[in-house]
């Protein structure tokens, strides 16, 4: 046993305090058969420290929340984690965090643990979702011991399910974005990106609802078809 | 796990008591900072302090709404949320019809009125294109109100205090290139730097005239022992002493000094004196503060503001010779209003000069006919009418006269008419050359219709309210405005009296007038901005005298009429109305800002034309303004469209 233990990663440092709190985060929920309106989303973005899905690293978390059919601006959520031995890399660039804001952050544990809690039950929305779902459910494991199982649906699939006319293929956020004249503040900003994949999401829940898609159970099904669809070849 | 909505937002606003505290302290949020620094690109937002926006921010929902879907509607019961448009456009329907009654877009906020009042909206607010809502829940409004002063003002006020505003940065324009100390607002206080040179009345004019000459002053004040002016004496009462072989001057002053010399207090401002001036041909104003004198203004003090041009001007007008120096005058007005604009003044103080200008132009004229033609030996007074008549004139403007004189009967009448029609035709053309164009519908003194008698001026006044014909409610809106330039003011007040008890018992005549001023819609809604004119392959544009000003000039005459105020001014008439309690004092200052800003906005464009040598029109591109005073343009328009409901409301049309 002691043989393979050098193998595994060594289990996460969590004080009792933390222990506490890991125990008492909420099972998710399963996708409801409520009207659209009634369910609580989280909307998450992620800065990473590049696209490797096993080597890199989640450097902050931007989640807002929509409930009742609005995002809630008292309900927004903001970290940058700190990773002391992040190096400094290219995708710099992009997210903008240098060095020092990642040293400023806060203790991994600490921030995941936050974010679980405002998660709580809650199924959870991202743009190109399997990269989020990936990165975030890998930095759980790591940091906490943590297993992620919420509910975790793509905009990007929702988009071009809802909107077959919108005339871009394989668009990114910023298509979208431009398609439907969104006013975006700073870009690959975490939670700025999060507001807009959000707002992006409350004109999708419109559609949707235009469509007869009344319930989060509705939408995934409606989505695990249309993904089967994309997927089967075409003649 | 959904809360019920009312209490989650209980208890959101009970756990953010010390939300500004907090967003002072930690690092705001980047959602938080970004709508923040969106707010601030709007008024009233951009007045309001970063943690009451921060506040504001955190407490609000964002919502979609896809065009078509309703916000708020009549039948929701108390409005409890206050909307900020982030983006897109929401129209107000009236449950009565489909039009629409108003827009609104980014960055401006509803249903202000239905959510201080407690109660349901009356227009039905609905999306018109995609759009996103900030929704602030009503404790939050509340708490936003109480603590925010520049909120609570837009929140009570609306669009005056945009007004304000705007006002604000004229001012500062004109500050920044004058300097404080070149606004027609100085206090007198200010301007009259030296201790003014004063005798007591037992003076000899020998010795008063030194003391002039060594202090080097144009005006010495003779007062009592307690310093209250008895009398002034300036250079050009020397002139009149030398000039009328006084050679004796060790008379005492008081036997030649102008007795009881016109004063203000220190308090009133530079305009007021040049106003003064101009109106009583005199040089020097007396500044007096408790019976006391404290200073003497001047001409030439008022000079180095570069505002005696309007003095001088009055002055030059009323000794001009003959009508070809009158002519020449007439371009030297435009400039002095090119350099009053320019410098700050707000279109009230421009009409007012115009006017001033004008009627002395219009008294030097008939001064300088009844010269030439002769005195046909009749009294008689000039009376004008319409814009003239409400002291509302622009640069550019038709003549709209007439004579009143008083007859014993139908034959004296005519009689005398056949005596004053050659000399009204001769002014008129005189009019005519100094730039008051002839009146196309021939609204002139010459018309024999409108040389008249009083008690025919009466009968035809009569007729007017008796039978409302569509060419008698016209000519009402015309008539009624009148007012005496040169000659005896009597008869004209009694004609003005007739008309307002006629018309204060004539329920139907005022409704009739009530519907005239519903003529002209007030261009909102509808069409994105303004609901626009195109005119062949003309870019659309706006009318700002007949879509903007008519409805305010129109209600607030029919108002006076009907409620016995004597005014003619459309501004006056406004503020006696409230004092009358006719029309709420909010509604009245709001009325009054809005009338004030669309002439403002009007004179402008005149100014503009004539620099660039365009034909002069009232037409106006609302692209060509800029964000704020398009956005003031607006909702001044929309104060006019108020008013014109609150005259359907009142007449049950």
């Amino acid at each position: 046993m002691s043989l393979f233990a050098w193998l595994r990663a060594a289990k996460p440092q969590l004080d009792a305090i933390q222990q506490r709190r890991l125990a008492q985060l909420p099972k998710p929920a399963t996708l409801s058969e409520g009207a659209l309106r009634s369910q609580r989303w989280v909307v998450v973005d992620l800065e990473t420290s590049g696209l490797n899905l096993n080597r890199d690293q989640v450097l902050s978390i931007g989640a807002v929340v929509i409930e009742d059919g609005a995002v809630d601006f008292s309900q927004l959520f903001e970290r940058t984690l700190q990773r002391p031995e992040t190096k400094l890399s290219p995708s710099v660039l992009i997210h903008g965090l240098g060095p020092s804001a990642i040293a400023a952050g806060s203790d991994p544990v600490e921030a995941l643990l936050d974010f679980m809690e405002y998660v709580g039950d809650s199924p959870l929305l991202a743009f190109h979702a399997p990269f989020d779902q990936h990165m975030l459910s890998r930095a759980l494991k790591d940091s906490l011991g943590y297993r992620l199982t919420h509910p975790f649906l793509d905009v990007a699939d929702i988009a071009p399910l809802l909107c077959p006319e919108a005339p871009i293929r394989e668009a990114g956020l910023d298509d979208w974005v431009k398609h439907f004249h969104l006013e975006v503040g700073e870009r690959h900003h975490a939670s700025a990106d999060a507001l807009a994949t959000a707002e992006l999401m409350l004109i999708l829940f419109s559609r949707a609802r235009q469509q007869s898609i009344d319930t989060p159970l509705a939408l995934h099904t409606r989505l695990s078809q249309w993904k089967r669809r994309q997927q089967a070849p075409s003649f | 796990m959904q809360l019920d909505n009312d209490k989650k937002t209980a208890v959101t606003v009970m756990s953010k008591a010390d939300a500004f505290a907090q967003a002072g302290k930690t690092a705001v949020l980047q959602n938080i900072q970004g709508t923040l620094q969106f707010l601030q690109r709007f008024p009233p937002f951009n007045q309001m302090e970063n943690a009451h926006l921060a506040f504001l921010v955190e407490q609000c929902q964002l919502r979609f709404y896809a065009p078509g879907d309703s916000i708020l509607k009549p039948s929701g019961g108390p409005v409890e949320h206050f909307y900020i448009v982030k983006q897109g456009r929401v129209i107000g329907e009236r449950p009565d019809t489909t039009e629409t009654t108003f827009e609104i877009t980014t960055g401006e906020c509803f249903p202000l009125a239905a959510l201080l009042g407690e109660r349901a909206t009356r227009t039905e607010h609905k999306a018109a294109e995609d759009t996103f809502c900030l929704q602030l829940n009503k404790p939050a409004f509340i708490k936003l109100f109480a603590l925010s002063s520049p909120f609570r003002d837009f929140a009570l006020r609306g669009v005056s205090s945009l007004l304000d505003q705007v006002n604000q940065q004229v001012q500062q324009k004109a500050v920044e290139t004058l300097g404080t100390q070149y606004s027609l607002n100085t206090r007198l206080g200010e301007l009259a730097m030296r201790h003014p040179v004063t005798c007591n009345p037992h003076t000899p004019l020998r010795e008063a005239v030194t003391l002039m000459h060594e202090q080097q002053v144009g005006s010495i004040v003779i007062v009592d022992d307690n310093k209250a002016p008895l009398g002034i004496f300036t250079l050009r009462d020397l002139r009149h002493v030398v000039a009328g072989g006084v050679s004796d001057f060790s008379q005492a002053i008081d036997a030649h000094m102008t007795q009881a010399p016109f004063f203000l207090t220190p308090d009133h401002s530079a305009f007021d004196a040049a106003i003064a001036m101009t109106e009583r041909h005199i040089a020097h104003v007396c500044l007096v503060k408790d019976q006391r004198l404290c200073g003497v203004v001047s001409e030439r003090d008022l000079f180095s503001l570069q505002r005696v041009d309007l003095v001088h001007l009055a002055r030059t007008i009323r000794n001009a010779p003959r009508i070809d120096n009158l002519v020449a005058i007439r371009g030297e007005i435009g400039q002095l209003v090119e350099r009053m604009l320019a410098h700050g003044a707000s279109s009230t103080q421009i009409t007012h000069i115009i006017t001033l200008l004008n009627d002395h132009t219009v008294c030097r004229v008939i001064e300088l006919s009844l010269a030439e033609k002769g005195d046909p030996g009749v009294p008689f007074s000039w009376l004008c009418f319409g814009s003239e008549g409400r002291r509302e004139q622009t640069l550019y403007t038709d003549q709209d006269n007439g004579i009143l004189f008083e007859a014993k009967d139908a034959s004296e009448a005519a009689a005398i008419r056949g005596r004053l029609l050659p000399l009204a035709q001769h002014i008129n053309q005189s009019l005519a050359l100094c730039g008051f164009s002839l009146c196309k519908g021939n609204i002139m003194a010459g018309n024999p219709e409108l040389c008249l008698s009083r008690a025919e001026w009466a009968r035809r006044f009569a007729a007017f309210i008796r039978e409302a014909t569509p060419e008698n409610l016209l000519g009402s809106s015309i008539y009624f405005d009148l007012r005496v330039v040169w000659g005896d003011e009597q008869g004209c007040e009694v004609l003005r009296q007739g008309i307002l008890d006629q018309v204060a018992d004539n329920r139907l005549f005022q409704r009739m007038l009530a519907e005239n001023a519903l003529r002209q819609r007030p261009p909102v809604g509808r069409f994105r901005d303004f609901v626009l004119t195109r005119k062949g392959g003309e870019k659309a544009t706006l009318d700002l005298k007949v879509q903007g000003l008519t409805p305010f000039v129109d209600g607030a005459r029919l108002l006076a009429l009907a409620n016995g105020i004597h005014a003619n001014n459309t501004l006056e008439r406004l503020r006696q109305l409230v004092v009358k309690e006719v029309i709420e004092p909010l509604d009245g200052a709001a009325y009054e800002e809005a009338y004030h800003f669309i002439q403002q906005t009007r004179m402008q464009q005149h100014q503009l034309q004539s620099r660039e040598n365009q034909p002069y029109s009232n037409r106006v591109d609302p692209d060509s303004l800029n964000h704020l005073d398009r956005r003031i343009l607006r909702e001044s328009l929309r104060q006019a469209q108020r008013l014109q409901s609150s005259l359907t409301l009142r007449y049950q049309l």
